[in-house]
């Protein structure tokens, strides 16, 4: 159980792809746990994945409950383990920033609705439906599995890309 | 650091860009914030750049004579200090889409309706489309709308404009979020 440090690009691991978990043994808990400490440290993060915090496996954490866009409609903390989507509808832009791209923010379009499955930190297989910034989080946070940063997924508008304020 | 605005314009062909950007490499310009599109049969080049020791038209010399020569349009703006940053607009992020057939004042007058109540713009492209007939104007742009300012509110303002040109007009608001 730790705080760890989030890892911005161009940190290298961020362009990699992370390996599957084979076992929930305890060093995936360890890390589920890692990730929870961390994103609840943050103060505003909703999501957070292992390659952020250094560890290239596939495991992501997602709590939008307590966010103003997500509170409506969500799963409250969600501890995900070799989640993959198995079906996407719909569209919506969202202007996405993220801490391992900091002062940026850039127009992203993402499916508006998506079935997702993965492993719960038991090993219990579980398949979730949700809409709107919940599945807009699981999707930012499911691309930094496969080596994806929002910076990938902005799509061609002039001006899609901002330097957020400094803070 | 100093810095300078330059646009360029010309006769759309492939190029621009490399001998352009040539240039002010060998000058030793560093390229900050740019735009460049193709507009028409013109492709055009905003840039905003710097240089550790120019500090006025006269320090680029005749660098960007080959530029004139081969027909492109060259102009530099020098920067008052400070210039170059973006200032941070609070408020929230608003698209707007007008389409409609194409008419005198679609611009001018949905402009001028965001500009009165202190929107914004921070991008706006425009585009005619259709056929020849029937031509189709399309105004894409993307504004930051005043504090406490919400959708329904800007389409409040635009309904008059929206009945008046005949046009579809279509607001949405774009939520910013971290993740």
């Amino acid at each position: 159980m730790a705080i760890r440090c989030i890892r911005t690009y161009p940190d290298p691991i961020l362009k990699q792809l992370a390996e599957s978990v084979d076992k929930i043994d305890d060093s995936v808990v360890a890390v589920i746990q890692d990730l929870v400490d961390t994103m609840v440290n943050s103060g505003h993060s909703v999501g957070v994945a292992a390659p952020q915090i250094g560890v290239l496996r596939r495991v992501v954490v997602v709590d939008v409950s307590k966010s103003k866009l997500g509170k409506d409609c969500n799963h409250g903390l969600l501890e995900m383990v070799n989640p993959a989507i198995i079906e996407k509808a719909g569209s919506r832009t969202m202007r996405e920033g993220c801490m391992s791209v900091p002062d940026y923010t850039g127009n992203v379009t993402r499916a508006e609705h998506i079935v997702v499955e993965f492993n719960d930190r038991t090993g219990q297989l579980r398949v979730i439906e949700t809409s709107g910034f919940e599945a807009v989080a699981i999707q930012h946070e499911l691309d930094h599995l496969d080596g994806l940063l929002f910076l990938d997924r902005v799509s061609s508008l002039k001006t899609d890309l901002y330097r957020r304020k400094a803070k | 650091m100093n810095h300078f605005a330059l646009t360029i314009v010309g006769r759309d062909r492939p190029g621009i860009v490399s001998q352009v950007t040539e240039i002010l490499f060998n000058q030793g310009c560093n390229l900050a914030d740019s735009s460049c599109s193709i507009l028409g049969g013109q492709f055009a080049m905003i840039l905003i750049l710097g240089h550790p020791e120019f500090t006025c038209r006269e320090s680029f010399g005749d660098a960007f004579k080959p530029l004139e020569d081969a027909d492109l349009s060259v102009a530099l703006r020098v920067l008052k200090p400070g210039g170059e940053i973006r200032p941070h607009i609070e408020g929230e992020l608003c698209m707007i889409s007008v389409y409609g057939s194409d008419k005198p004042g679609i611009v001018y007058r949905v402009a001028k309706v965001l500009g009165d109540n202190k929107v914004n713009i921070t991008d706006l492209n425009t585009k005619l489309v259709g056929s020849e007939e029937r031509p189709v104007y399309v105004l894409v742009l993307e504004a930051t709308l005043p504090e406490g300012i919400e959708e329904d509110e800007v389409n409040t303002w635009l309904a008059p404009v929206r009945d008046e040109l005949q046009v579809d007009i279509s607001v949405r608001t774009i939520p910013t979020v971290e993740l």
